[in-house]
């Protein structure tokens, strides 16, 4: 077998070096996108847990609260256990620092002791500059960056960091090496001062002695309620279970490229197929058996399959590379803020991804090497063969669609949507395995009599069916992927247009803090509300509160956001209906994630642990409604302001929303208020049109890969049609040859070879319309809420695919008039002279 | 007058030259079989009668009308009404049936005509045939077909280049039998090329294709 393959084989290979190059690296290219993105998502995952393991340190058990913390007099009761033989607390601040340009960049307070800390977490202990003084880490007015604070703020003496709505000028003494994002040390008692931290540490992190039960130390330890005892990087696991399906759907949309290079690898070895198929029945006439023939076109495929993946693990490394250097490992998520993570390469991965490119090749080359296999050796020789696709069981296509709809009714799977990828690949797959019968219903129905030009194409693809099978195919395969994605894309970006719309109803924006975990130290002055409503051209202002709330230790903290609801049917995205107050409970409003992740629902009570309360007694709220949050994953409740403060006594301000008098110019306004402010570097103001503008910006930016994939499927339709009209041609040579002698003008065989085309593209391009509707459905439906909790209303953007289905057809009809050409040519009547 | 008139024809390849100075006429009801070895540009001469091939020198006249004059379109509806083709090699379309074969030309022709297909399939002994496919019959049968599909349309003239050259001598027999007796009965003319002297007895004349023209087989 492998001479006839280096002999065989390697001639087809010299005859058509491109088309096989091409499959080759569209192989490749699938084999390096996937690759790519999980080098890059498992460098950043490795590398924020790297982070996270340095911020942590090396304790046995951590005690944790609620983000702001708890009493620190527990640190003296745990810290003279008898099983604790170190207890070190920590504080942990989110805040802003101001770089030299006076913008606010996010940085990390990390308040600690640094007598335990240095055997505790080594990594946060400072290193205190040359020059400065030996106990610059016990001074509560210095600070100690690691390297990307220290990257950020260049060689700078003092950083200014935010503390409420005023800045502090802290002296920077030294450095620290700690990984990950801009992070400052400072002494536990300096922080606890000037963010207002007195009495209340962040955690306590324990290291137990040598032989202690963790139970039952936890147990002695006999926290009080709100203080648990959580896992030494249980953060990373919170950050890996909530980037998870954000990193498999990246995984997928670059395996949709390797499907369809797989694809391809099916076009050229179709085509290349038909056209040795009198050489491949010489061979079979020789001796070569049907099994053999098989195995020769697999072992091509494999091939192609080895090489496409070589290269594609090769790119895929030098792409993760240069993604990790110039993206930092984000890959539109956002969720491994500040990390610059280092390439970690994975041989198990690269074998896993190897092999997917040699399967995906191999599954190709399937059809074709069944083709081989199947063809009768004398008629083939004869020129009498069929087309050598055997029959095939009618069951498989509508088994897989079933299975399709079937899955995408299924759960997901550890908070991935296994199941409806499935569901999407059944599709897909059923849906081109039942081309060949939906071209066989096409061609019962058209049964021309008269027309010699149609009767010629009908008959011909009735008997080689699976030309126009690849031709068709090809235009499904594509086809359906572009439409499913441009749906699910236009729907989620209408959706996203339209919750903007509800989620931003006022004229102007101040905003304090960007993130919820920096919303405690960020905050607006006390009073500065009601300076904002006396502006002059301030209509009304809304004040809102955001605030992290950890409601399950295993899941990321959830928002909790507060602010004048009014009517909730109208300043709510609401999905589904909107329940009663009830009497004694105050309303809150749930998020979709807050269904899927935390079983909440309309008309059941949540409990809040709201900041303020004695720790423990949480609040109970009745849910009244759901609405649609695309801002945070995680999951977010909505409460009424006044409830609120009411409960907690926090009165803290993170955001207002102004609604201006008609004929104010928001500019006139943003710089009174400004000016009222005691740190005017310290708020952002924004219009409703400007975040509208940054979230589709960054939408678009994020969808970008798959206007590129369609892009990609596409091009790959049509290359599957100028190979099975190529295909046709060829094999038609002695038929086109025959009716010149019969009198067809080079017009007639132009319009037959066009018209086969243009009837074969419109017939794969309904189909692929249907399938890729139906796979909308369920990317739009399903696949969209299991992996990111929040749903979408179904868009058809039928202007746009009707231009994708015109530009189809033409390409196409075009593809198949040029692949005529070479029919209609003057020497295609010396074809009839041809043994083969 | 001739029902096909060449005069003079030469044919070259480049700098090769094929044939020149090749003169032939045939009345209607005519066969003429033309000999010559391999290579000498007997299949080339009928692509030139036939206007499917350009010629150097000389003329193709068939009833009067000059083929190399028309345009190439209306070359192609020439051959349509007023030629018939049989091939060494069938090209007995595979994926047609028998009839649907045998009907392809009058369908070009736009004169669909059942009687007349089932006429010439009997004709040519394959009346119970015109629903097979072309991979169900032997060699002789489909060169049948392709008789019959010759002749369906009443052609004025009959080019068959190499008939008989895929089959044994008993079925190549029978085969120019039904060719040399359907294409009389039609009144039409006939210049058949072949390599066989057996074949070439079934002709009025025989001529010999040389390079420097056509000469009687027999000088």
């Amino acid at each position: 077998m492998p001479a006839l393959l280096w002999l065989f084989s390697g001639a087809e290979l010299r005859q058509h070096p491109w088309r096989h190059a091409t499959a080759l690296l569209s192989i490749a290219l699938g084999v390096a996108l996937a690759f790519a993105v999980q080098l890059i998502n498992a460098s950043a995952l490795s590398e924020f847990s790297s982070a996270l393991r340095s911020i942590n340190g090396q304790a046995d058990i951590e005690l944790r609260a609620q983000r702001e913390g708890f009493d620190e007099r527990l640190y003296e009761h745990v810290a003279v256990q008898p099983q604790v033989a170190l207890a070190s607390p920590v504080i942990e601040i989110d805040t802003y620092a101001l770089d030299a340009a006076g913008q606010r960049v996010p940085v990390r307070v990390l308040g600690i002791d640094a007598f335990s800390a240095a055997a505790l977490s080594p990594a946060l202990m400072p290193r205190p500059a040359e020059g400065a003084s030996r106990f610059a880490v016990l001074d509560p007015e210095a600070v100690f960056l690691n390297p990307a604070a220290r990257q950020r703020f260049g060689a700078a003496t003092s950083l200014r960091l935010q503390a409420g709505a005023a800045l502090q000028a802290l002296r920077v003494d030294g450095s620290v090496g700690l990984d990950g994002a801009p992070a400052v040390v400072m002494d536990i008692a300096g922080a606890q001062a000037h963010f207002g931290w007195l009495g209340r540490v962040s955690r306590i992190d324990l290291r137990l002695v040598p032989g202690a039960d963790r139970a039952t130390v936890i147990a002695a330890l006999a926290l009080p309620p709100g203080v648990r005892a959580a896992t030494p990087g249980e953060s990373g696991e919170r950050i890996s279970n909530l980037s998870r399906a954000y990193r498999v759907n990246l995984t997928v949309l670059a395996l949709v490229a390797l499907f369809t290079g797989a694809f391809l690898v099916f076009s050229v070895l179709a085509l290349s197929v038909a056209q040795r198929q009198p050489q491949l029945a010489l061979l079979g006439v020789l001796g070569l058996s049907g099994r053999e023939r098989l195995v020769l076109v697999l072992a091509e495929s494999a091939l192609l399959g080895v090489a496409g993946s070589l290269i594609g693990l090769l790119g895929g490394t030098g792409l993760a590379a240069l993604a990790l250097r110039w993206l930092s490992g984000d890959l539109g998520g956002g969720f491994f803020p500040g990390v610059t993570p280092s390439l970690q390469f994975s041989a198990t991965a690269a074998a896993v991804y190897g092999s997917l490119g040699v399967a995906a090749a191999v599954a190709g080359g399937w059809l074709p090497a069944r083709m081989a296999q199947d063809m009768a050796p004398a008629q083939a020789l004869k020129g009498l063969g069929g087309d050598g696709a055997g029959k095939a069981s009618p069951w498989p296509g509508p088994a897989l669609l079933a299975a399709g709809g079937l899955l995408s009714m299924a759960p997901p799977l550890g908070g991935v949507p296994i199941a409806a990828y499935l569901a999407v690949a059944c599709l897909l797959l059923g849906g081109i395995v039942c081309v060949p019968a939906g071209v066989a219903l096409l061609l019962h129905l058209l049964s021309p009599r008269t027309n010699p030009l149609a009767l010629l194409a009908v008959e011909r693809a009735r008997d080689q069916r699976h030309h126009a099978t690849i031709a068709v195919a090809g235009v499904v395969a594509s086809l359906s992927l572009a439409v499913a994605l441009t749906v699910m894309v236009a729907s989620f970006r209408d959706s996203v247009t339209r919750w903007l719309d509800t989620v931003l109803p006022a004229d102007l924006y101040v905003r304090s803090a960007a993130t919820t975990s920096a919303a405690d130290t960020a905050f607006l002055p006390p009073g500065f509300v009601a300076q904002v409503a006396g502006v002059p051209g301030v209509q009304r202002v809304d004040a809102l509160r955001m605030v992290s709330l950890q409601l399950d230790p295993a899941l990321a903290a959830i928002a909790l956001i507060a602010r004048p609801v009014g009517d909730p049917a109208r300043s709510l995205p609401l999905v589904g209906e909107l329940l009663p107050a009830r009497t004694g409970l105050p309303s809150a409003y749930i998020s979709e994630a807050m269904q899927s992740l935390y079983r909440a629902a309309p008309g059941k009570t949540l409990a809040l642990p709201l900041p303020g309360r004695a720790a423990g007694a949480p609040v109970l709220f009745q849910v009244r409604g759901v609405w649609r949050d695309y801002a945070r994953q995680q999951g977010s409740v909505m409460i009424d302001l006044a409830d609120f403060q009411r409960l907690s006594g926090d009165t803290r301000v993170n955001d207002l929303a102004l609604w201006l008098a008609p004929g104010t110019a928001p500019g006139e306004v943003q710089q009174t208020i400004r000016q009222l402010a005691p740190e005017p570097a310290l708020i952002d103001f924004a219009t409703p049109g400007d975040i509208r503008a940054i979230s589709l910006r960054i939408f678009d930016r994020s969808f970008a890969v798959t206007y590129w994939l369609q892009a990609v499927a596409v091009a790959i339709g049509l290359f599957g049609i100028a190979a099975s009209f190529s295909a046709q041609v060829l094999a038609r040579r002695k038929e086109f040859g025959l009716l010149a002698h019969l009198g067809l003008t080079r017009a007639d065989v132009l319009t037959v070879v066009a018209a086969e085309g243009a009837v074969w593209t419109a017939a794969g391009a309904l189909l692929g319309l249907q399938l890729g509707l139906a796979v909308s459905l369920v990317l739009v439906l399903v696949v969209n809420p299991q992996s990111f909790h929040w749903t979408m209303d179904v868009l058809v953007p039928w202007g746009r695919l009707a231009l994708l289905f015109a530009a189809v057809m033409l390409a196409g009809t075009v593809t198949a008039f040029v692949a005529g050409r070479q029919a209609a040519r003057r020497d295609i009547v010396l074809a009839v002279k041809e043994d083969w | 007058m001739a029902l096909l008139e060449v005069q003079g024809l030469g044919k070259r390849y480049g700098e090769t030259p094929v044939y020149a100075d090749i003169d032939l006429q045939l009345a209607a009801g005519e066969i003429v079989a033309v000999l010559g070895e391999s290579g000498v540009g007997k299949s080339t001469l009928l692509n030139c009668i036939a206007g499917l091939d350009s010629v150097d020198a000389g003329s193709v006249r068939i009833e009067g009308t000059l083929i190399g004059k028309l345009p190439e379109h209306e070359q192609a509806l020439f051959r349509r009404a007023h030629l018939g083709f049989v091939f060494q090699a069938f090209h007995v379309l595979p994926h047609l049936s028998v009839a649907q074969n045998v009907a392809l030309p009058l369908l070009l022709l736009r004169r669909p005509d059942a009687h007349r297909i089932a006429e010439v399939l009997e004709a040519v002994g394959l009346q119970a045939f015109g629903g097979r496919m072309p991979r169900t019959l032997s060699g002789g049968q489909m060169q049948r077909v392709a008789i019959a599909r010759a002749l369906v349309h009443r052609p004025r003239l009959v080019l068959a280049d190499e008939p008989t050259g895929n089959l044994d001598p008993e079925t190549a027999d029978k085969v120019l039998e039904v060719l040399a007796t359907q294409v009389r009965a039609a009144g039409a003319a006939c210049v058949l090329v072949t390599h066989s002297q057996r074949a070439a007895l079934r002709a009025d004349r025989v001529l010999r294709l040389t390079a420097h023209g056509m000469v009687a087989a027999d000088s």
